[in-house]
């Protein structure tokens, strides 16, 4: 996937290529530059309820097929009041745990002993507007302290007349959030 | 513009890991899943195995119009009086027929035959019944009217009488969902 480290191009009135191109190269300036792992939980968990629930349509779809309706009532109010309820339980979850989470990192312990740190980055940009809010969150593994830090910007800032992303400039802009927050560990 | 929108699709989904290209896929899904939900808690709720019919011919005007979309509900519990629109099958075909129940027959044991015609035909329906069936019975009827919307359905007959514009109307919806990459 990073084999290719030709610049992203996005057509620039495209609001949501906008963040993807914006959040996918933070992602990948937090991976490589600072060897953090990947913590894919808060996605896999999105994953696994959304499949929960197409699996339960499915289900409902079969069993109706062989068993037609109205042998297959019952049946088949479980599976539609099932799929309502996990498409509430998926937008609280959308709402609230990952709330533009899309990235979670995990600094490893040196000595390999204590819990990691995690590095949480959660980004906004508004339909139509060109502010996009980048903020990066520090939780330490032993203090369990969260700090955080969050910065907006003009996607101007990042992309020339062509919609190319400018990786230099927004990638000093990233490492100088993530720094100030380390910065701030340190001095703590 | 043609060759930009090309080069934004791919990049776009090119820098999609395996998660996230699961999720393009798990998200058509959920819309899928999402119809058809509806559409079974409504067989469920109105108890009809075909809740929305559209009108097929011209044979229930003025009333009802070919294209005009029919909401049923199929109580069982409820009689069926002469004058309910009813909507059935003939056994062994697929199509189903909207028309006025004419004459009803009850028994004491609760055994129900009915007579239907279309208000806009000239003769009743025995010529449209299987061959020797006189009469219709409760489990032909797959609902009643109980409210419309008019024109709508034309969409559905048009989609049917010609089959390659569905598919690519529903060929094009889909890819429309699956490359399109939400922030």
């Amino acid at each position: 996937m990073s084999q290719e480290n030709a610049p992203i191009k996005i057509d620039k009135w495209d609001g949501n290529a906008l963040k993807n191109a914006l959040d996918d190269a933070a992602k990948k300036i937090m991976n490589e530059s600072y060897g953090l792992v990947e913590s894919f939980k808060l996605i896999d968990g999105r994953l696994a309820l959304c499949s929960i629930a197409v699996s339960c349509s499915l289900f409902a779809l079969l069993w109706d097929f062989l068993y037609p309706f109205p042998a297959s009532k019952t049946v088949l109010i479980i599976c539609v009041a099932c799929y309502f309820i996990l498409t509430g339980v998926i937008s609280v979850y959308l709402l609230y745990f990952e709330g533009g989470v899309f990235y979670v990192g995990l600094e490893k312990d040196k000595a390999g002993i204590d819990p990691d740190d995690k590095w949480t980055l959660q980004s906004s940009l508004k339909k139509y507007d060109d502010q996009y809010c980048l903020k990066i969150t520090y939780t330490g593994g032993v203090s369990k302290q969260t700090r955080s830090v969050e910065r907006v910007c003009s996607v101007t800032e990042f992309f020339d007349e062509e919609g190319t992303l400018c990786y230099d400039l927004y990638e000093a802009t990233v490492k100088g959030l993530k720094d100030s927050l380390s910065a701030d560990k340190k001095a703590k | 513009t043609m060759g930009l929108l090309d080069i934004s699709f791919l990049s776009d989904l090119k820098r999609m890991n395996k998660r996230q290209v699961f999720y393009q896929f798990l998200s058509f899904g959920m819309i899928v899943s999402s119809a058809l939900m509806i559409w079974k808690g409504l067989i469920v709720a109105t108890g009809s195995e075909s809740p929305v019919v559209v009108v097929l011919s011209g044979s229930m005007e003025p009333g009802f119009y070919r294209g005009d979309l029919l909401f049923l509900t199929n109580d069982l519990e409820d009689p069926i009086r002469a004058g309910d629109i009813a909507v059935f099958r003939i056994k062994g075909r697929d199509i189903p027929i909207v028309h006025r129940v004419l004459q009803v027959h009850e028994r004491d044991d609760g055994y129900v035959k009915f007579l239907t015609k279309g208000d806009n035909n000239a003769i009743d329906d025995r010529g449209l019944y299987a061959p020797g069936q006189l009469w219709l019975e409760k489990g032909d009827v797959i609902g009643r009217a109980k409210g419309f919307v008019p024109y709508i359905g034309m969409v559905t007959i048009v989609m049917n009488d010609y089959p390659k514009f569905k598919y690519a109307v529903l060929g094009l919806l889909g890819i429309f969902v699956l490359l399109n990459r939400e922030a």
